[in-house]
């Protein structure tokens, strides 16, 4: 026989074959042949199945990142939640205290040796306390990364920051009817409470749900956002057109500036002028009742919660603006008192050391830092012995590659002049 | 709701085994009905009164004219109302504008006001295969369908409500009458068009676009080699869209039993254009054949009828893709070339001589020419990109290479599906090496599309 006769006649019994396997035969299948029996199907459901469980962590391992002690979530990462995570599952494993919030802690206006926990961390002249702030997020966001990305944030102290300014508007409130594109909606509720401003279409906000429940999806997100500039292949290609998309894999996390991204001066000397803030009420403030999940859930998990409150730039404020702020500090403290939990709402620093109305300059970091170690509640809650110290066997071995320099090198700056 | 979209995953995930738990009761049909009116609805709740109106109208016609002697006079009152309601929604703004046009090029300065009509999704889709029903039973070739429910699911059945396939209801009607036996291997069929479908519409058919619509917007900012790679990714895209929505509704009803018509067959394999037009938009163009090309005589009176019957029918199944003039001269374009390959086609070296790539190749060019017409926005910008194409420079085009590889893998699995390495194809390592392939794509680089079906504006 040929071998045209041979293959001829293979192909014809393959036809045949498959075409008595189907039930409504008179109609062709398909123009291809990617037609699988239900034990195919149920064998590739097992290897896909296996590899979404097993890809993210081997990528761990893979992926090698080395934090400096003054790490933070560099601006450009501030979406890739599944790098969070594991960031928070380092820094649990390495730093006493954590510290947490919006770009006020993150340090939006200075340089990574220039933030809050930064200062904090040369009084106390060791590497206590981690920089977990995220650029640009805001309560409503936090409550959402803390609950589903913030897993291993638990049995620590954690000094978590309320910025006011999230209550400065309806709109920072997020309460506005109209479309307002806010920061990280991923984090946000999709579907229940509402947000009134909020009107993605179903398909992303399901598509947000899912990918909070699935280490494999967000893990995707990473692979986008940190190697393909947080673009899907596609688009990335079409940047990139006679480039290897391969070669962008390079299983290292980018280096970013550690500058600060924007203008470091105070809003006195930008010329800013002052503001008549419309102020939300704090029963129905959105950013406030997220804010409180967010206390409770940190709680829950066994943390030590020191809350931070401002300090806001009170000499931005104009009008009614200032008692009516007032007024909402004073409740906002009824509350943590009432709920005992630890807290310290420092008096406004002077005028000269706001970037705008919420960000300090440098100098009011270190102000505001020095001010926290001379607070009793700080010192009892935060700066006293840990209760319940995590024992190294609790992390995985592949997060964050090992950094022994954060516990064990003396401290690098110490000696600090606060006076600048 | 669009197949490739997470809110038509929770739809299915309810309704399907609704549908199982029914299947073999008197609830199933209604299940269906309701299933697909909540689906349409979920475009738009007012299109419901259209789809009801329609549909409402061909049953009762097709009641009347098994009662009645004047049985055309019931099939002509059931053509001007289906003609009349794709007219008035679908091609309303494209009768005022030209009117208005000619009004002005006649000096009259009054002005018809713009009817500002949403066109219906699928309107074109399901009135087609309405009126197939009636003129089927106007020529005695199926039975009446007692049932209104059963009819009206025929109608809006789901999976093909909105860009089809235009099934037959001597195909479909049949299906609802008895309760489908759902094997295992259908629900692993219905996957196997599924997965396909959607790799067809998320990863390639939306990535196509990138590049088409950035050059395609503004076709005076590029040179030839980006116009001509932008045409020949739209042929392939639009290919992609298209048929990865068909076989996502097809294997959508193979997962609840029921079969759908073929409706692409590598159209891009074709060795002319008569076989381009039998592979591609099967159940579209065989419902031409057999309700406009044959009526108006097919190729029975001679040549020049023959060629005035195959012009008409393109030109109009231009228009039934569009209203504008570009979807016209596309029809026309596509009438020329099926001219010139048919007598092609008749001369022994044509027929011998010429390699099976080579006609293919020519085909594909001639296709992706006419696709010129159909996807620029105007008469003129089309103008432009021809004339660009032939005449501008050679600057340097920047499309993505892996867009052109993957076109490239997909050709050459369909060429290796229709020759002799079929069985390569059919191996079972590599069948499920392609689905582990396609899924870890899928679900690791594609987008997170929701970006329409371009069918769905017909």
């Amino acid at each position: 026989m040929q071998k045209k006769d041979i293959l001829d006649a293979r192909c014809s019994m393959l036809d045949t074959r498959r075409s008595r396997k189907s039930r409504i035969g008179d109609v062709p299948f398909g123009s291809n042949c990617v037609r699988l029996s239900g034990y195919e199907w149920i064998f590739v459901g097992i290897v896909a199945l296996a590899l979404f469980c097993f890809v993210p962590t081997l990528w761990e391992r893979l992926e090698k990142s080395e934090p400096a002690p003054d790490y933070r979530l560099p601006y450009e990462l501030g979406n890739d939640y599944w790098l969070y995570s594991r960031y928070c599952r380092w820094a649990t494993s390495k730093y006493e205290t954590l510290v947490i919030g919006d770009s006020v802690i993150w340090g939006h206006f200075v340089s990574k040796y220039d933030t809050l926990p930064d200062y904090l961390n040369r009084i106390a002249g060791r590497d206590q306390f981690a920089n977990l702030g995220v650029d640009g997020i805001h309560p409503v966001a936090l409550a959402g990364l803390l609950k589903y990305y913030g897993h291993d944030i638990s049995n620590k102290k954690v000094v978590l920051h309320f910025n006011p300014l999230w209550m400065s508007s309806r709109k920072h409130d997020l309460q506005t009817e109209k479309e307002f594109r806010f920061n990280h909606p991923r984090l946000v509720p999709q579907f229940i409470p509402n947000i009134p401003c909020y009107k993605d279409p179903y398909s992303r906000r399901i598509s947000a749900l899912v990918e909070r429940y699935v280490p494999f999806l967000s893990w995707t997100s990473h692979l986008k956002i940190t190697y393909f500039e947080s673009m899907d292949l596609p688009r990335w290609t079409m940047e990139h057109p006679y480039e290897n998309p391969a070669n962008a894999v390079t299983f290292e996390l980018p280096a970013f500036a550690n500058n600060s991204r924007n203008e470091h001066i105070s809003w006195t000397e930008k010329g800013t002028s002052k503001a008549d803030f419309q102020w939300v009420e704090l029963e129905t403030s959105l950013q406030w009742n997220f804010f409180q999940r967010s206390v409770k859930l940190l709680k829950e998990r066994g943390n030590s919660v020191f809350v931070l409150v401002g300090p806001f730039n009170e000499h931005m404020l104009k009008g009614e603006s200032i008692e009516i702020y007032r007024k909402m500090k004073s409740k906002i403290e009824d509350w943590l008192q009432q709920n005992n939990i630890a807290y310290y709402m420092p008096a406004t620093l002077p005028s000269e050391l706001y970037v705008d109305a919420s960000h300090p300059m440098s100098e009011g970091y270190a102000m505001l830092a020095k001010q926290l170690f001379e607070n009793e509640s700080f010192k009892t809650s935060i700066l006293a012995p840990s209760l319940k110290p995590r024992s190294v066997g609790d992390y995985s071995s592949g997060d964050f590659a090992s950094s022994d320099a954060v516990t064990h090198a003396p401290y690098r700056r110490a000696k600090m002049d606060f006076s600048r | 709701m669009l197949f490739h979209t997470w809110p038509f995953a929770l739809f299915f995930i309810i309704v399907y085994p609704a549908y199982l738990a029914l299947k073999n009761t008197k609830l199933r049909v209604p299940w269906l009905l309701a299933a697909s009116y909540f689906f349409y609805a979920c475009f738009n709740p007012l299109y419901l009164i259209l789809i009801s109106y329609s549909t409402l109208l061909d049953y009762t016609v097709v009641m009347k004219m098994a009662k009645s002697a004047r049985r055309k006079m019931w099939l002509s009152i059931s053509i001007v109302n289906n003609l009349v309601l794709l007219g008035f929604f679908k091609y309303g703004g494209f009768v005022t504008d030209n009117l208005n046009l000619l009004l002005s090029s006649l000096g009259i300065t009054y002005f018809l006001p713009a009817p500002g009509i949403i066109l219906p999704v699928g309107i074109s889709f399901y009135i087609f295969q309405s009126m197939s029903y009636t003129i089927d039973y106007y020529r005695g070739n199926i039975e009446r369908e007692m049932s209104f429910i059963r009819y009206a699911t025929f109608v809006s059945l789901f999976p093909r409500l909105v860009a089809g396939p235009i099934e037959r209801a001597k195909n479909l009607l049949p299906q609802l009458h008895k309760p489908p036996r759902v094997s295992i291997q259908d629900v692993a069929d219905g996957l196997s068009l599924f997965v396909v479908g959607f790799f067809k519409k998320v990863a390639l058919a939306d990535y196509m676009a990138l590049y088409v619509d950035r050059v395609y917007d503004a076709p005076e900012q590029f040179q030839a080699p980006a116009l001509v790679l932008a045409t020949f990714l739209f042929s392939w895209q639009i290919y992609f869209d298209f048929s990865g929505y068909t076989d996502m509704a097809r294997g959508v009803a193979r997962m609840m039993g029921l079969s759908l018509m073929l409706n692409f067959n590598n159209p891009y394999l074709a060795t002319g254009l008569g076989d381009f037009w039998s592979r591609w938009h099967i159940s579209l163009s065989s419902w031409f054949k057999d309700y406009v090309y044959i009526p108006l005589g097919g190729n029975r009176k001679g040549k020049f009828n023959t060629y005035r019957n195959m012009f008409l029918t393109m030109v109009i199944s231009g228009l039934w893709h569009g209203a504008a003039w570009t979807f016209v001269i596309w029809g026309a374009v596509h009438a020329l070339g099926r001219f010139c390959t048919r007598e092609l086609e008749r001369t022994s070296f044509y027929k011998e001589r010429v390699p099976k790539v080579v006609k293919q190749l020519l085909v594909f060019v001639f296709v992706s020419f006419a696709w010129i017409f159909f996807r620029a926005e105007t008469i003129s910008d089309a103008w432009v990109i021809v004339t660009r194409i032939f005449g501008s420079g050679l600057a340097n085009p920047y499309c993505p290479l892996l867009a052109l590889a993957l076109i490239f893998a997909v050709w050459l699995y369909q060429f290796a599906y229709e020759s002799r390495l079929k069985w390569v194809l059919e191996l079972r390592y590599v069948r499920v090496g392609i689905v582990l392939l396609v899924i870890i794509y899928l679900t690791v680089f594609a987008p997170a599309s929701e970006k329409a079906f371009i069918y769905l504006q017909f």
